[in-house]
């Protein structure tokens, strides 16, 4: 039998980050794919970042992982979403081409020297006596490994729907894991059905793009990783059209085959990612429905038409697209479909996402119950990492809701019972205005370099711009004379003052930019626009800052205290029996966490205080 | 439990010669070194000087002690004023407008307990105080929605949930034809809430006369028996009687308990022109003893009804001397009691009438939320600063910002209705909005 030191199942998003972290930390890493094609595959749309997503990939980056990279080797456009909105909601958004991600992800896999890259459907997981994991694939071969990631996402005992027609696949008619499911169930973890869905694509030369807006990417704007230099953001167009009254009509007369609504389809769907026949019925007074045309590769005529996921039958869809402007005549290539799938309840699992009924198994990405390639590959690399560190003996790696994004989305599925799969949005973010795309790297570049990821190369460029940055905060302090002022006040409307300002006072002014300061007042000389834009949001939105970092301090207090592991709730006066009984169940690590427990009250995170202060130093 | 600086009133309520009041945490001393000059240069030693609030400068002493050795094991401070409630309640506003909180029952306690400042055989009392205060709680939580505040709330976050998931749908969904909310959309719904809110917190001070007490002046011209009718109230001779008008030349202080409910008398200076220096002095008190108080008692003796100041606070006439006055062809209006002082007639009834004027006012009172009262008040007061921020800078700040500080005041408002924000909020976007792709 073939030994490991991680075997890590499924090679997608999730699958890729754990397996590549964890390679480069220098451990032995076996990667199973049920079809070695499926590599990074972009099963829904040809599209990296977006709200809060975005923000991921750069956490990602900023930690040392992969995504951005591949993303920006395979870019067809880049945008920044919500410009104009307040830095804290800027989001970078790229569309790639899925072959060439795909490909260069493969690509990568294939030359880390540590990892194995091997198709194979795994069948069967089991813990051995002596903590080790066993896994066999379905052609009877043995992998054991010291410790497991779970990545299956989609494939695990999934389902493919179109209309009456259902198969038993994986997306895109790809190979599924339909066995795996018993192992986890053996284990004892509960298995949840969720359900998400795909429009058609659609081929190019039958789209009259003249009916639509073109939406062009943006020159100007930055690739995802640091360690690109260079991106073309607008090699490739979208497109934006409309439904119109015939699209609704359609629907309705054919509501009674849609599987979603007679009773074919059971998984629970996500509110935020509804079908097309789900969104016409839901809100019916909707005059129309956005529907954007993403270009799914550079080399293919097939667009992805976003807005537009169905489990109609295969005939509706048809009539359901040519009512689409600009659709009228357009050729299908690869039907909409639904997708079932298996998946946990993540609140077994601990911050590391390991389980916590068994050491050394992790599980990440849309087996946790999320949805999304960023959430995924977030989640992928925490497990990597942590899978490394559980083998080899080292302390947790733990992201928290005040360091990142992905330390909110772990503390989010891990803390609390998700009903519907897991989509993150900035707006789960309760630090916010602290955790922006723009400031990913200094959030947790160090956290990256001294977990071993973030290399020489990358760790420099961090460096020299913090640097940088201390150099331009020195200059905030300098003194501009009126007359110096003068210009750039005429030229921002910004009335004169009667005497000097430091720079900061001037930068505070509602229309000077650090741009425009450095144009007509000759500092911040030396600095790139990266920094520029940094120091400007520092000045601008100190206030603001502060006020969050105060509430993250106040609650990282509560973080700071650790409940014990073998506490046994059930036996703590005072606590209300649903307190009790969830708190038995999930085992939070600290008292915040346990307050964000639902059916945890206040009043019972008091209890706990008491109750740790009544133990200090026994337990 | 949050760890805010947190501050009451150490001695007990009612009138004494000093009155401390404490405060505890991080930020305690730099609170009071707004308040209290010359501050001590030292901890633990006790200063004389000068402690101001908006309303007075009172002599008074101040003492400070530093984390980890005082009471609770955390910064705290120490007032010495002073007794009487109109000081010590201006003390503690001042206090909660610089950044602290009103204390919870034991909380000082609570805290040094878990600080390691008290043994471990305390546990158990705090254990069972934290729980009869969630009892408390449990019980305002049912009380919230039949009561005028918890139902305000509600209201007021639903309208706030409305324009917070707007605002969130929009920044969350950039690509879907969603319209962010205008700024003048914005302010009208913060305005209108922000309007209910002061109109709750208006209510709710009837809240904090269940706490600190009704303040009661009498009033009324020289020697109608004011002081009298006060050691009726009180059962003693606390008043220096005498036939000469002019004899209260300062205002009096008293409390007395009565029901559920604390009357704060203050007795004033007969109210006329003085011609004598000291004696002004006393009716410019007792003029400040009627702004600064929520019922007054007209006190006549049928002699003269004039009154030459102004009374803009709910009133009650008193015909004092029923014993040897007859007040022939008297109708007694609505508001307006016969007695007598000196032979303790009618006192009940007055007392009675006092009552009723307030606990009519409101449901408040009856349902005795006095513990958490405190708290609703600070959140209330907390979440209108945060409206009031919100509509100086919504036309300069960016989106991100206002969402920001949307959400935060509807987080303190969640605090009163023991609800968060996240799902709700979440909920209302889908709900309300079609999106994804």
């Amino acid at each position: 039998m073939k030994q490991y030191d991680i075997i890590v199942i499924g090679a997608g998003h999730a699958g890729c980050e754990s397996a590549l972290a964890a390679a480069r930390l220098g451990c032995s890493v076996l990667i199973l794919a049920t079809n070695l094609d499926t590599v990074g595959f972009l099963a829904c749309n040809p599209s990296i970042g977006g709200t809060a997503k975005g923000q991921i990939v750069k956490e990602i980056d900023a930690l040392g992982g992969q995504m951005a990279r591949t993303a920006d080797q395979s870019l067809l456009q880049m945008r920044m979403l919500n410009a104009g909105k307040g830095p804290a909601v800027y989001s970078p958004r790229a569309q790639v081409d899925k072959h060439a991600y795909h490909t260069n992800m493969k690509n990568t896999l294939e030359s880390e020297p540590n990892l194995t890259l091997r198709q194979g459907e795994a069948v069967e997981l089991n813990r051995n006596e002596d903590g080790t994991y066993t896994v066999t694939t379905a052609v009877g071969l043995a992998y054991q490994g010291r410790a497991v990631v779970l990545a299956c996402g989609v494939y695990l005992n999934s389902r493919c729907i179109v209309g009456k027609h259902s198969q038993n696949s994986g997306p895109n008619g790809f190979a599924n894991a339909c066995k795996l499911t018993d192992s986890i169930r053996k284990l004892g973890y509960t298995v949840r059905r969720f359900k998400t869905g795909t429009p058609a694509r659609v081929k190019v030369q039958t789209v009259d793009f003249a009916k639509m807006s073109e939406q062009q990417g943006e020159t100007s704007r930055r690739p995802f990783s640091v360690l690109t230099d260079h991106i073309d953001g607008a090699k490739r167009s979208c497109y934006l059209t409309y439904t119109t009254p015939q699209t609704k009509e359609i629907i309705l007369a054919n509501k009674q085959l849609a599987p979603l609504f007679n009773g074919d389809i059971n998984g629970v769907g996500p509110r935020y990612c509804p079908s097309i026949e789900d969104k016409v019925v839901r809100f019916s007074d909707k005059e129309r429905h956005q529907i954007f045309l993403e270009p799914e590769g550079e080399f293919t005529n097939e667009y992805y038409v976003q807005g537009a996921s169905s489990s109609m039958p295969a005939d509706i869809q048809e009539q359901i697209y040519h009512s689409i402007d600009g659709l009228e005549n357009v050729q299908i290539m690869r039907d909409a479909y639904a997708i079932e799938y298996d998946c946990i309840d993540a609140t077994a699992l601990d911050a590391t996402l390991m389980s916590k009924q068994h050491k050394g198994l992790f599980f990440a990405g849309q087996i946790n119950g999320t949805s999304g390639y960023e959430e995924a590959a977030g989640q992928g690399l925490v497990a990597g990492i942590n899978a490394e560190r559980y083998i080899h003996n080292k302390t947790p790696f733990v992201l928290t809701r005040h360091d990142s994004y992905i330390g909110v989305l772990i503390d989010d599925i891990t803390t609390k019972e998700t009903n519907e799969p897991y989509r993150m949005m900035t707006g789960r973010a309760e630090h916010r205005l602290v955790l922006r795309q723009d400031n990913a790297d200094l959030r947790l570049t160090e956290k990256g370099r001294q977990i071993g990821l973030v290399g020489d190369k990358q760790y420099n460029l961090y460096l020299s711009k913090v640097q940088e940055l201390e150099n331009g905060r020195a200059q905030l302090k300098e003194i501009i004379t009126p007359r110096r002022m003068q210009k750039l006040f005429e030229y921002c409307g910004e009335s004169m003052p009667k005497a000097g300002l430091t720079v900061d006072e001037v930068l505070r002014r509602n229309n000077v930019t650090a741009q425009l300061a450095k144009q007509y007042l000759g500092v911040f000389e030396q600095l790139s626009i990266e920094v520029l834009e940094q120091i400007e949001i520092e000045v601008k939105y100190r206030g603001y800052i502060e006020r969050q970092q105060k509430v993250i301090e106040q609650s990282k207090k509560l973080e700071d205290k650790l409940l014990p592991k073998d506490i046994d709730y059930t036996k703590i006066d005072g606590l209300r029996l649903e307190a009790r009984q969830k708190l038995n169940a999930i085992r939070p690590l600290n008292l915040g966490q346990a307050g964000r427990i639902s059916g945890v009250s206040p009043a019972d995170v008091q209890i706990l205080i008491v109750y740790l202060a009544q133990h200090k130093g026994k337990v | 439990m949050d760890d805010k600086t947190i501050v009451a009133l150490a001695t007990p309520i009612g009138r004494s010669a000093v009155a401390v009041i404490r405060m505890s945490g991080a930020d305690s001393i730099d609170i009071a070194k707004k308040l209290f000059r010359p501050f001590p240069t030292t901890p633990n030693m006790l200063q004389v000087g000068k402690l101001t609030t908006p309303n007075f400068v009172e002599q008074a002493m101040c003492v400070y002690f530093v984390a980890p050795k005082s009471y609770t094991g955390e910064n705290s401070v120490e007032f010495h004023c002073h007794g009487g409630m109109e000081i010590v309640r201006a003390i503690i506003d001042e206090c909660i407008d610089k950044g602290a909180r009103m204390a919870l029952n034991g909380e000082f306690s609570k805290r040094a307990f878990i600080n390691g400042k008290q043994n471990l055989s305390n546990a158990e009392g705090i254990i069972e105080m934290i729980d009869a205060e969630t009892q408390t709680a449990v019980k305002a939580g049912e009380n919230l929605l039949n009561n005028r505040l918890g139902q305000m709330t509600v209201s007021l976050q639903d309208t706030l949930t409305d324009l917070i998931s707007s605002t969130e749908a929009a920044l969350d969904y950039p690509e879907e034809d969603l319209e962010l909310p205008t700024i003048d959309k914005i302010q009208t719904s913060v305005k209108a809430i922000d309007g209910q809110l002061v109109e709750l917190l208006n209510t709710v001070s009837v809240g904090k006369i269940v706490k600190y007490g009704i303040n009661i002046a009498i009033v009324g011209r020289p020697n109608v028996g004011k002081s009298s009718l006060l050691n009726a109230f009180l059962g003693t001779d606390r008043a220096i009687v005498s036939d000469i008008a002019g004899t209260t030349r300062d205002t009096l202080n008293e409390s007395v308990q009565y029901r559920d409910t604390k009357f704060n008398f203050v007795d004033t200076a007969g109210l006329r022109n003085a011609d004598n220096a000291i004696e002004a002095e006393g009716i410019r008190r007792a003029q400040k003893a009627i702004d600064d108080s929520d019922i007054v008692l007209w006190v006549t003796d049928g002699t003269s009804n004039d009154l030459s100041y102004k009374v803009d606070k709910p009133c009650i006439k008193v015909y004092n001397k029923s014993d040897i006055v007859e007040y022939k062809g008297l109708k007694l209006a609505k508001n307006a009691v016969k007695v007598s002082a000196k032979q303790n007639v009618g006192i009940e009834e007055l007392k009675q009438k006092i009552y009723d004027m307030f606990a009519a006012k409101g449901p408040t009172i009856q349902n005795g939320i006095v513990l958490t009262n405190a708290r609703h008040i600070d959140c209330l007061t907390n979440a209108h600063k945060v409206l009031q921020q919100i509509l100086a800078e919504c036309t300069t700040s960016s989106m991100d910002i206002l969402a920001a500080s949307l959400r935060e005041a509807w987080q303190i408002l969640g605090e009163i209705t023991g609800t968060t924000a996240d799902e709700a909020i979440i909920d209302r976007i889908y709900s309300k909005f079609c999106l994804g792709k």
